[in-house]
């Protein structure tokens, strides 16, 4: 077993509201292997965002980490000091957000912005930076890279923007990229080719991701390994085949059962999950789950299930599910 | 079966945005910036039935929405109501958001909001009256007549898309127009929103136009789907044939542009190229930029309509057999033709 990449160990997130403290992330742990795509999926309001955020400190108040253990390869990120965690940011650790036209800025030009990029945190010269920014423009598919390093972004398309925020992502050989929603902005089949392109880049260059998406057909396609999260905790964490085959905690299946599936023939069935996710600092007693939960017995009312690994998965829950689920 | 009678005909309907150009492209004889955002649609809707437009963003699905509404007027082409109910009268329309939260107003209660189409319509006489549809109207979305008296800030985004479904129906509508109503909602409450429409589509007979860019939520919902692309409309066809045999090659490539969740095929497939700009489409075909079967005559003469055997249609120059597809062109080779 090779030591992971990425540990996040018990990593606790409030939102101070007037006397208030709220619990947005509760508990949460993973890790991420050398080369893994671990996939982070659940609905809004479920702690995604704010777990990837959470990692390298870029929460802003009033959400607060308050408790966990962030380790990157041996090193622990959350005791950095803000200065040292900023050469972390976009050195070894590349993040690309939902809405490519704010992780830009509007007034400076494309070359302008990865070339800085590139000289934060790679000791290169003007020049071998220069080639570097038209090599990874290059990379990332767009079209002339030359004439690009002088263009805006507004010059360019949407996903054209997403591709540019990829190069930056990775234009310093981070060894964890975290992908916050990378393809939700995106259409269709412009979505296809931003998932190929990250694909692609991750197995030529062995990077670890983290990707964060609420689309099931993304995790399906890309991950190695995917986390559930509901209400700021983690249901389950299952190696991709293992969820969408023998789901274990009832969250899983209901949320796998909700969507619409495309390569359902005949009279199609959707099984929605009853009731909505309670908001922050609503949370039941118990189980976050419990009064959605189809199997919910009194233990599940009381006391927090811990996550338990059994087999291939990981899951909190009680009363995990024994079946498989007919693809 | 009796064929029903037709509620919606949409005949040539184009709508034409005039561009403002600015002075210096005006002294330099610019080309015009008009964009064509829907352009020559055809189409039919027929009594009880539920219509599904599908498309990516800027293809004008929502602009067509917005002219069926009568909100815009079409610049060319003609759009025909026939009430059934009141022959001679425009059916009652109603419509449905994507975002149930700018389309409450925030100061006034639920019961007030469901009320108003009633009182609008006259469609009750005497308070108790309306507030009895009220309550018999939560109830048949699935809130209680006790949340009447609440404001939109408390109800989730579920429920308030309940809230505005229940308002629609206020107006005992001949005819729905939904705009993407479960785009805004999360996957386990869009499944709950979906059942919801596809319980009232049967039991109070509706005739719809469902709007989406959600092609597995479409297939749910719609009898008959049209396919839209940069203001046309590609292809439509009965909604198990365009999945099962579609016949436009930009509707085969959307289905499988989708990640779906099949763990054991891991291939993704994107449709080479970008979306134009609906301002400057390609000429010819509009689909020429990216099709895998283009040849010239794509490029220099816009498709015919085409009819299919199962009473579909498509606009194409030729039939390309649609199983043979070729493969997607790698990141290096799509981006050329971006």
């Amino acid at each position: 077993m090779s030591m992971p990449l990425l540990e996040v160990k018990d990593l606790t997130v409030t939102l101070s509201r007037q006397d208030r403290q709220i619990m947005a992330l509760d508990n949460v742990s993973f890790s991420i292997k050398p080369g893994e795509v671990l996939g982070i999926v659940g609905e809004s309001g479920a702690g995604k965002s704010i777990t990837g955020a959470a990692i390298i400190n870029l929460l802003v108040p009033p959400l607060r980490r308050t408790s966990g253990i962030i380790t990157l390869a041996g090193e622990r990120l959350d005791t950095l000091s803000p200065r040292a965690l900023r050469s972390v940011r976009g050195g070894r650790i590349g993040f690309v957000f939902q809405d490519p036209m704010t992780s830009l800025n509007p007034v400076i030009t494309i070359g302008r912005q990865l070339i800085d990029t590139i000289r934060t945190h790679l000791r290169l010269g003007r020049d071998q930076a220069r080639r570097k920014a038209i090599d990874w423009l290059d990379r990332v598919g767009l079209p002339n890279p030359d004439l690009t390093l002088d263009r805006y972004p507004h010059q360019l398309s949407g996903g054209m923007r997403q591709r540019v925020v990829i190069a930056l992502a990775l234009c310093a050989d981070p060894v964890l990229l975290i992908a916050d929603e990378p393809t939700t902005a995106l259409d269709v089949s412009v979505q296809a080719h931003i998932l190929q392109l990250l694909r692609d880049l991750h197995r030529e260059s062995g990077t670890s991701m983290l990707l964060i998406t609420h689309d099931l057909g993304v995790i399906a396609k890309m991950a190695d390994t995917v986390a559930v999260f509901y209400a700021g905790r983690v249901a389950e964490i299952s190696p991709v085949k293992e969820l969408f085959t023998r789901p274990r905690h009832p969250y899983t299946e209901g949320l796998i059962r909700a969507t619409p599936a495309l390569t359902a023939a005949g009279e199609i069935q959707l099984n929605p999950i009853a009731g909505a996710m309670p908001g922050l600092g609503a949370l039941p007693n118990g189980c976050g789950f419990n009064p959605r939960c189809p199997k919910a017995q009194d233990d599940c009312r009381t006391i927090v299930p811990p996550l338990t690994q059994q087999d291939l998965s990981a899951f909190a829950c009680f009363h995990p599910l024994e079946r498989s689920l007919v693809q | 079966m009796k064929k029903a009678p037709d509620i919606l005909v949409l005949d040539e309907v184009s709508k034409v945005y005039h561009g403002q150009q600015g002075m210096l492209e005006r002294l330099r004889g610019g080309p015009s910036s008009d964009t064509r955002a829907v352009s020559n649609v055809s189409l039919v809707i027929r009594h009880g039935e539920t219509v599904g437009l599908v498309g990516e963003s800027g293809c004008g699905k929502s602009t067509l929405a917005r002219l069926v509404s009568g909100l815009i007027k079409p610049t060319s082409g003609s759009i025909n109501f026939r009430s059934v109910a009141l022959p001679g009268h425009p059916p009652r329309l109603q419509m449905i958001f994507q975002d149930p939260f700018s389309s409450l107003n925030g100061r006034w209660k639920i019961a007030d909001a469901i009320a108003e189409p009633i009182v609008v319509h006259k469609l009750r006489k005497g308070r108790a009256a309306i507030r009895a549809r009220v309550d018999e109207l939560l109830n048949l979305v699935g809130l209680s007549s006790a949340d009447g008296e609440k404001y939109p800030q408390e109800f989730s985004g579920g429920q308030r898309q309940r809230i505005c479904i229940a308002r629609a129906l206020a107006g005992e509508p001949e005819f729905l127009i939904l705009d993407e109503p479960t785009s805004a909602l999360d996957v386990s409450v869009q499944a709950q929103i979906l059942n919801l429409l596809r319980d009232l589509q049967k039991n109070l007979n509706l005739t719809s136009l469902f709007i989406t860019h959600n092609l597995p939520v479409v297939r749910i919902m719609a009898d008959r789907i049209g396919v839209m692309y940069l203001g046309e409309l590609v292809e439509e066809a009965a909604c198990e044939e365009l999945f099962v045999n579609p016949r436009h090659p930009y509707t085969r490539m959307l289905i499988d542009a989708a990640p779906n969740m099949d763990v054991d095929d891991r291939s993704l497939h994107p449709i080479m190229g970008e979306l134009p700009s609906p301002a400057s489409p390609p000429q010819g075909c509009r689909f020429s930029s990216r099709c895998p079967f283009v040849k010239n005559l794509c490029r220099a003469e816009a498709p015919p309509k085409r009819r299919t055997e199962k009473g579909g249609m498509f606009r194409c120059h030729f039939e390309p057999d649609l199983t043979q597809m070729p493969s997607i062109a790698d990141k290096k080779g799509a981006a050329q033709h971006a």
